[in-house]
């Protein structure tokens, strides 16, 4: 069983939002989306679950289309983040009138898993979206994606507004769902720091265009911080990939990535160090704000 | 198994050593199951694959052995075998980079060891 779209393409008002994107989602992994504001993650989550239409490419699950299929539609929940404002109307919907509709349209919706999680986040489903902070929102959308169990879940910011300890805690709810069922989940999410351990591969999104699809380890993995001299480290790390350069005075600083076999040559007088997925991803993606 | 995790080296790698360091402190004993991936996973807020290539790896050196539908176990002989293992790496993970510093600070051989000789193991 696999996910997959094909070449697509998605403009909004003559703007291509995504640019050929092709990507094959395997079960049983947990994928981080991640990408800058308006790289493209929500539409791209949106396509892949059917809920919006591409401008071109196919999106398949196991071969048949996904859109207007209601055996492969059942398979997929995109758990989108949720907005109380007027613009949604969903600002007089309570809690359990949402999880509600949810559970009759998710046929596989554990109803005793929802109620622990309610009691877990100490939620009154009684309240209106309306009166609930960012927070609170983000538990319902939390609820409905461990709830659907479908084989293939997104969530779009689940962490957004939850504070420290509940972020936490969610990824532990996450790691014990995914362990429990093989499901497949995709995280997007701006905190990558606190997500980077728990995410097996991950796909980086940038200006509609896929950068990056790998093992995080790997990814990870290929990049280095290499500084000192600026004539050291341009000499160490001629011929390789290097981005975001960064200099105070003689002093150098640049995030590498190494292609298999290539390595940074340490007879130079520099510093090799790890460099983070949230460093690794500033330095891909964050490119024009350096100069 | 309650060190946390930094950022300065491969999740995978610091799963193993940190399960070594239990076993070379006795914190877990021969023949002694050690937790599942599953737990591990959810105890650092990893990736249950990442869990599992850090064992895996500890596998392949003979130092945890896998009981077939029961879980992972701590071998006969592990711990000499990861003190083996620690002290042939000594020199590489410690003296080189001591030495490193001290040629980059310009403290001659004989100041180092001087400085060794004045300290207790």
């Amino acid at each position: 069983m696999s996910l997959h779209c094909e070449n697509i393409i998605k403009t909004y008002s003559g703007k291509d939002v995504l640019q050929d994107v092709t990507l094959d989602l395997q079960p049983g992994k947990i994928y981080g989306l991640i990408g800058r504001n308006g790289a493209g993650k929500t539409t791209l989550l949106s396509i892949l679950s059917a809920q919006n239409p591409a401008s071109r490419g196919t999106v398949t699950l196991d071969g048949e289309p996904v859109w207007e299929h209601r055996k492969s539609l059942a398979k997929i929940c995109f758990s989108r983040e949720l907005n109380a404002n007027a613009e949604s109307g969903l600002a007089s919907m309570k809690a359990k009138e949402y999880l509600r509709i949810a559970s009759t349209y998710y046929e596989d919706w554990d109803k005793a898993l929802e109620e622990r999680l309610v009691k877990l986040f100490d939620l009154n489903v009684k309240k209106k979206f309306g009166k609930m902070n960012k927070g609170l929102l983000s538990m319902i959308t939390i609820i409905v994606a461990l709830c659907s169990k479908a084989p293939y879940t997104f969530l779009d910011e689940p962490v957004a507004g939850l504070d420290v300890v509940a972020r936490e805690r969610f990824y532990k709810l996450l790691l014990e769902e995914y362990t429990g069922s093989g499901r497949t989940f995709v995280v997007s999410t701006h905190i990558i720091e606190e997500a980077a351990d728990v995410l097996e591969e991950v796909i980086i999104l940038h200006e509609g265009r896929i950068l990056i699809e790998a093992d995080t380890q790997a990814f990870v993995d290929s990049a280095v911080h290499v500084s000192g001299k600026a004539e050291e480290v341009d000499a160490a790390t001629a011929g390789l990939e290097a981005h975001h350069p960064e200099t105070v005075g003689r002093s150098k600083g640049v995030t590498v990535f190494l292609k298999p076999g290539q390595s940074v040559d340490e007879s130079y007088d520099v510093s090799v160090q790890p460099v983070s997925l949230q460093r690794a991803f500033v330095a891909l993606c964050g490119e024009e704000e350096a100069k | 198994m309650n060190e946390r995790l930094t950022e300065q080296k491969s999740i995978y790698l610091q799963i193993s050593e940190m399960i070594e360091t239990d076993i070379l402190r006795e914190i877990l004993l021969e023949e002694e199951q050690v937790p599942s991936t599953n737990e591990l996973a959810k105890l650092y807020t990893i990736n249950p694959a990442t869990a599992a290539k850090g064992v895996g790896l500890l596998v392949d050196e003979g130092i945890l052995y896998k009981r077939r539908g029961i879980g992972m176990f701590v071998s006969r002989g592990a711990r000499e075998k990861i003190l083996a293992k620690r002290r042939a790496a000594f020199a590489e993970n410690h003296v080189v980079p001591l030495l490193a510093e001290a040629r980059s600070l310009g403290i001659s051989k004989e100041e180092l060891l001087t400085m060794i000789g004045e300290r207790n193991i």
